[in-house]
């Protein structure tokens, strides 16, 4: 099997279009969840969301998801290098989630009010797969293109899934990343179930009480190491290993011993060939809800052992995004590597005692690691685990 | 409000909120035990408890403080009817 | 390279308004054919399941917390399970096809929230709202501990939900994959489908495969129904939703390739009432093929719905053993022989090919 290397990297997020402003503050340790203005929030219990402050790309008539996913896809193209190059074999695979939601909400909330929108656009926008339809032919991609749907996992499992086919030889360059956007569905829904947090969320503190929500779009483009090297495209680092695997415990509640985590864990250290030894950091999924940080700690701790490698979870700065998640970290967790430079849990007050790591309390933290890790674990125990080395 | 009446509003929930069906909901007694994994009980996950606490609020107007340790309430019909009317006194 | 393993079909479930059953139920409907019967939905006939058989399908105590698209999928997998006899503990990954998911959940969250507010919200609906809900339910029935993976596409959620299962056995990453798809029939849905001008007649239902790598299934005397010889998937040119007009398809040569360059000697494709897409894919398989080759879709039949690619597999494993190639409009069937291409064109250019041949 061949070696993956990341090569582009594209980002939107609540920090503003682009990687540089993503890692600007990340590194600070900056906090953008602030006060919902997208949608009326009356009547719930957290009124707040780390939103995107401003869309910079696409057309207004395209929905909002599409434009962030357009935005930080074609930075990850222009990123390689690739801007200019033949793009029939490239492969395009997209992890999402609402999809064009939040306008298909606004046809239908207009349809209530007894009003008679037309379906066009908004509809045709609303599945999670529309994105892949858009921005395949946007940006000219003809190799294989799919959309997974994994809940929280699949930008992650957008990257896993690009990593196999070049591995397997199916393709040689692949364009992968995941997106969601801010929709009411998701915002009141994660409230219902009284998972959010009145006020920023704090892993892995004593005293966290949920999640945040955060909307965005996290793409790489990644290549095997042959053609890149041959191309003399930047290397960022290698995708050296993923493991993917599956609770089967509960639609909503983790498995309570973390087997499934502990396992994507063991099976991404596994894939890359790699012994826990030489993991200096991980990008926790980290959602501060109690019972996923205690779970992952677990099973960090199962697979890790107790201490030694850094964890820090950076949904502390742009809250839970969702599909964009496992795109947005994995950006993220690259840029720890080149930039050796370890994000803080930025909301960390009083640190859980039951969680035996330096979670990296509020300020980046310099450190030179050979190998990080991010990991996602979706609603509905869909556990994955991506494991970079340095290049 | 007393407990009888909570008890048959409880029955409607059953139906409306937690999409059992009629005669089942119908067979519960008083006794009968909610959490799933006790012998008889009608088999509630945590879930269908988050589900339970959207209901009585709505319904009763008893808000439930997550950090308040409930477990002892929600054992069976009879004690969950007693909680309400208790909480909808002390209003 | 890493060796790619033989793939085999030890287990079929299908559920849909023509036929509940494992292999044996599929291998008789297809041997005459019949329309599933169609009510109207949204305004336009619709193959869709009579309430009465997805009842008898799933115990009641269960079925309170599955939605119905869940308990189609539950259903599906279930046969297809109990059909290739294998012990999930030994490992089973899961790869569900949708077009659509779970619309019905989604309408009924925002609808409790249009007519009472947030305490109209319903906990017990949320986790329905994201599309990977049939295949989390699924795991757990089936208890698939492996990869999970939900793929949505527009009409070949099926056919490439197969074929990424094929792909993770061939390449070593599971010894075993439940792989299908399923989707079902919501009002509201198929009314907006028809105001987008979506033609072709739907349907409902799942149907899944369980997909091993050969040589785990001889070693456990599996019976084994049929072979994936070679998968590929692929985009031909096309505006989204939109027909295109390139013939040369990189796919049919990808996957023939991996089957070691075999010929098919006739094809499941994905041709339905909406007539541009239909020629266009003749187009693509005449150049790829060389010659129009026999060819059945079954989409007149059961409707469009992301079992049905899923089923043409199915289907081919069935025509492959038995020699004979079903006739969409009720004419005896065609004597076929050797390996068969199953075809999917969305539009938009999704674009997937299966080589399948009998055991």
């Amino acid at each position: 099997m061949r070696r993956v290397v990341v090569t582009g990297l594209g980002a939107v997020s609540p920090f503003g279009a682009g990687v540089k402003a993503y890692w600007a503050g990340l590194a600070a340790g900056a906090c953008a969840i602030r006060p919902l203005t997208l949608f009326e929030s009356d009547g719930f219990r957290c009124r707040i969301a780390a939103e995107v402050p401003e869309l910079t790309a696409g057309s207004p008539r395209r929905s909002r998801a599409d434009r962030l996913a357009l935005g930080a896809a074609l930075e990850a193209i222009d990123d390689a290098g690739l801007a200019d190059a033949d793009r029939a074999e490239i492969a395009l695979i997209i992890g999402a989630v609402g999809g064009g939601m939040l306008e298909a909400e606004e046809w239908y909330w207009a349809r209530a009010r007894g009003e008679h929108p037309a379906p066009g656009a908004a509809l045709r926008a609303i599945l999670p797969g529309s994105h892949a339809e858009t921005l395949g032919h946007r940006l000219g991609l003809g190799g294989p293109r799919h959309t997974v749907v994994t809940a929280c996992s699949s930008g992650a499992v957008a990257l896993a899934e690009a990593a196999e086919l070049i591995a397997d030889g199916v393709v040689d360059v692949a364009v992968a990343g995941g997106v969601d956007g801010m929709t009411r569905l998701c915002f009141m829904g994660f409230n219902t179930l009284k998972l959010l947090d009145p006020e920023p969320c704090r892993p892995f503190d004593k005293d966290r009480r949920g999640m945040s929500i955060g909307e965005g779009a996290g793409f790489v483009v990644l290549e095997a190491v042959e053609g890149a090297r041959a191309r003399g495209a930047r290397i960022y680092a290698e995708l050296a290993g993923h493991g993917m695997t599956t609770d089967a415990f509960h639609v909503t509640a983790p498995e309570p011993e973390g087997e499934g985590m502990a396992r994507a864990m063991r099976a991404a250290l596994a894939a890359a060939g790699v012994t826990v030894g030489a993991v200096g950091y991980i990008n926790a999924h980290g959602t501060a809800t109690p019972q996923n940080d205690r779970i992952e700690a677990r099973a960090i701790a199962q697979v890790f052992g107790e201490g030694r490698v850094l964890v820090s979870s950076t949904k502390s700065m742009i809250g839970h995004t969702m599909a964009a998640a496992g795109g947005l970290e994995a950006v993220a967790t690259v840029l720890t590597l080149t930039q050796e430079l370890i994000p803080p849990t930025a909301t960390l007050v009083t640190p859980d005692p039951e969680v035996t790591f330096d979670c990296v309390p509020r300020v980046a933290r310099e450190a030179a690691v050979e190998c990080a890790i991010s990991n996602s674990f979706g609603f509905g125990g869909q556990n994955v685990t991506l494991l970079f080395r340095r290049a | 409000m007393e407990a009888k009446e909570v008890f048959d509003e409880l029955k409607t929930i059953l139906v409306a909120r937690l999409k059992f069906d009629p005669r089942r909901a119908a067979e519960v007694a008083e006794t009968t035990p909610l959490p799933k994994g006790v012998e008889g009980s009608i088999g509630l996950d945590s879930l269908d408890f988050i589900e339970l606490s959207i209901a009585i609020e709505e319904t009763f107007g008893v808000v439930l403080d997550e950090s308040e340790e409930l477990t002892a309430h929600f054992a069976s019909f009879e004690t969950l009817a007693r909680f309400i009317v208790s909480r909808r006194g002390a209003a | 390279m890493q060796d790619r393993r033989a793939v085999v079909i030890t287990g079929v479930g299908v559920v849909n308004a023509a036929m509940v059953g494992a292999s044996p139920a599929l291998g008789a409907w297809l041997a005459r054919p019949r329309a599933a019967a169609c009510v109207p939905v949204g305004g336009r006939p619709a193959a869709r399941l009579p309430e009465a058989t997805l009842a008898g399908l799933i115990d009641p105590a269960e079925a309170r917390r599955l939605s119905r698209v869940c308990q189609l999928t539950i259903a599906g997998a279930r046969v297809a399970v109990a059909e290739s006899g294998i012990d999930p503990a030994r490992g089973l990954g899961l790869v569900v096809g949708s077009e659509l998911g779970d619309f019905t959940s989604t309408i009924a969250f925002a609808d409790g929230y249009l007519a009472r507010g947030a305490s109209g919200l319903s906990a017990l609906l949320f986790p329905n709202t994201v599309m990977n809900t049939m295949a989390a339910t699924t795991a757990i029935a089936v208890a698939s501990r492996e990869l999970s993976l939900t793929l949505n596409v527009p009409g070949v959620a099926g056919e490439l939900a197969v074929a990424r299962g094929a792909a993770a056995v061939a390449g070593g990453r599971v010894d075993a994959v439940l792989a299908g798809g399923v989707d079902e029939i919501d009002p509201l849905v198929a009314e907006m489908l028809g105001a987008l001008g979506d033609q072709p007649m739907r349907g409902e239902g799942a149907t899944f495969l369980v997909l091993e790598a050969e040589a785990t299934a001889r070693a456990r005397n599996a019976a084994v129904l049929g072979r994936i010889d070679g998968v590929a998937w692929r985009s031909l040119s096309a505006r989204p939703w939109g027909v295109g007009r390139r013939a040369a398809s990189r796919a049919i040569d990808a996957a023939r390739a991996r089957a070691g360059g075999a010929a098919p000697g006739w094809v499941y494709g994905s041709a339905s009432a909406d007539t541009a897409l239909s020629a266009w894919e003749s187009r693509v398989l005449r150049a790829a093929l060389g010659a129009d080759l026999p060819a059945a879709s079954l989409g007149g039949l059961l409707g469009q719905h992301g079992g049905l690619g899923a089923l043409r597999v199915a289907a081919a494993a069935w025509t492959a053993r038995s020699g004979l190639l079903p006739d969409d409009d009720g004419a005896p069937a065609t004597r076929v022989s050797g390996p068969g291409l199953v075809h999917g064109l969305a539009r938009g250019g999704g674009h997937v090919a299966l080589m399948v041949g009998a055991a």
